[in-house]
């Protein structure tokens, strides 16, 4: 018995090349893209398929040398404009693009994991929205850093009594990211998907559209409180020393 | 009158060519057989140390591994390694991960000793002496004979595992709490034996002794 499993075990372990970024983030087939940031953000490419994971759920596609080379600049400046200091507290370190990122057989634009401070991307992702989507998984990694401030029962308590969100982003058909022209509390349908993706989409429309989303809160009470929620949030946590 | 046969010209090159491929494959088996062969044991002995108190030796298959910890750059960290070492705790321990050329380690005091070596769980061992933060900075540069204290995916869970790098890995800087370099005898480290393809490797080759100069 002891035998067949470490027989097992090898025969497992035999389809990952073991390298020294897999021996740090546990993802296999990456290589170092750029390195040298002065925010200090490691960036690295998948060079061949991936899967990770339980039941290795999640996946993506080698990044075609030319299609990252065309994107990586416009990823590189929406995330330059976070601070060293800031990405140590929210535990952001390494940004992996890969193409086609899936999970559970759902596209996604990013996976987030601030326990590995890793954020995945998909750099085939929808244009129109690429820039926005970005700062919306950043989001997701200020929020599993500082669940205790961005409290979802307080941001519950923000919208219309009868409303309820769905019990997960994924199980729910409110997947649009357009804007809505009438926002009732909401910004896009997506937003309507569970509490933390409505923070995202404020924090995501915040950075990318400020004005725009300064003029629509104030003519909506709820968008309102809840822009000052996560600004207030984001001004707690650029207060703490590390 | 039987007529002595005098052995022609060619047959004297062919006998002498097989008997010249009998002494290289006689000599050949035993130099496969000893991975160690061209591998310079260092004996620390004959070395002048500026600080003799930062100079650990590990004796592992192929000879000595000499390596000078820097406690200003990782206090706690060497000040940890350190008792290990004095406390024998090292000795015997395998090197189960290793990835080819490029990083190998060792230190898992609870499951990774060879004598007792358990494949389910080494990796996972304590050393009973708690935790360290990390002590991380970026000055330390992970380069060929970089050795480092091991964490799981987590900072702040150094214990006793450690790694010695096999090449330069910038990406480290930042990452992992540095103890020190390896200063002579990365040609015995390189000769570690590895897995088939795996990081992790079965009846791995170990570390015969850990000892401090002073």
């Amino acid at each position: 018995m002891r035998l067949l499993l470490i027989l097992l075990l090898t025969l497992q372990l035999n389809s990952i090349k073991a390298d020294e970024i897999f021996n740090l983030l546990k993802i296999p087939n990456l290589d170092v893209y750029k390195l040298n940031n002065s925010n200090g953000l490691k960036y690295l490419s998948a060079k061949k398929d991936f899967s990770i994971g339980y039941k290795n759920n999640i996946r993506c596609n080698k990044a075609n040398k030319k299609n990252l080379d065309d994107k990586f600049n416009l990823i590189e400046k929406n995330l330059s404009i976070y601070e060293k200091d800031f990405l140590n507290k929210i535990n952001l370190r390494f940004i992996v693009l890969c193409e086609n990122l899936h999970i559970s057989e759902i596209n996604t634009a990013g996976i987030p994991d601030h326990k590995k401070r890793t954020l995945i991307l998909d750099i085939n992702f929808n244009e129109r929205y690429f820039e926005r989507v970005i700062h919306h998984e950043v989001f997701h990694i200020i929020h599993g850093s500082f669940e205790d401030i961005f409290d979802e029962k307080i941001w519950k308590n923000f919208n219309d009594k009868t409303f309820e969100y769905a019990e997960c982003s994924t199980c729910s058909d409110r997947l649009g990211l357009d804007l809505y022209n009438k926002t009732n509390g909401f910004l896009t349908e997506y937003s309507k998907s569970i509490a933390s993706e409505d923070m995202a989409e404020v924090y995501s429309f915040l950075i990318t559209n400020k004005i725009k989303i300064k003029n629509i809160a104030n003519k909506d009470s709820i968008l309102f409180d809840k822009i000052e929620f996560i600004k207030n949030g984001i001004r707690k946590i650029k207060n703490i020393k590390l | 009158m039987i007529k002595k046969i005098k052995i022609s010209f060619s047959e004297k090159i062919l006998l002498t060519f097989i008997i010249l491929l009998g002494i290289f494959s006689f000599s050949f088996f035993f130099i496969v057989k000893n991975k160690c062969l061209f591998v310079e044991n260092v004996d620390p002995e004959k070395i002048k140390f500026i600080n003799r108190q930062n100079i650990a030796i590990m004796n592992v298959e192929c000879g000595n591994v000499i390596i000078e910890l820097n406690p200003k750059l990782s206090p706690n960290a060497v000040k940890r390694f350190k008792y290990l070492i004095q406390n024998g705790s090292y000795n015997r321990s395998a090197f189960y991960k290793v990835i080819e050329g490029t990083l190998l380690q060792a230190g898992d005091l609870e499951f990774g000793n060879i004598e007792n070596i358990n494949y389910y769980k080494v990796g996972s061992g304590k050393s009973g002496l708690g935790t360290l933060k990390s002590e991380l900075n970026e000055i330390f540069k992970f380069d060929e004979g970089s050795v480092a204290f091991a964490r799981n995916d987590e900072f702040n869970t150094e214990d006793s595992e450690f790694f010695i790098t096999l090449k330069k890995i910038p990406l480290y800087a930042g990452e992992y709490t540095p103890i020190g370099k390896v200063i002579y005898g990365l040609d015995a480290l390189k000769k570690i034996k590895v897995g088939n393809k795996v990081q992790y490797v079965l009846r791995p080759d170990f570390i015969n002794y850990f000892k401090l100069l002073e």
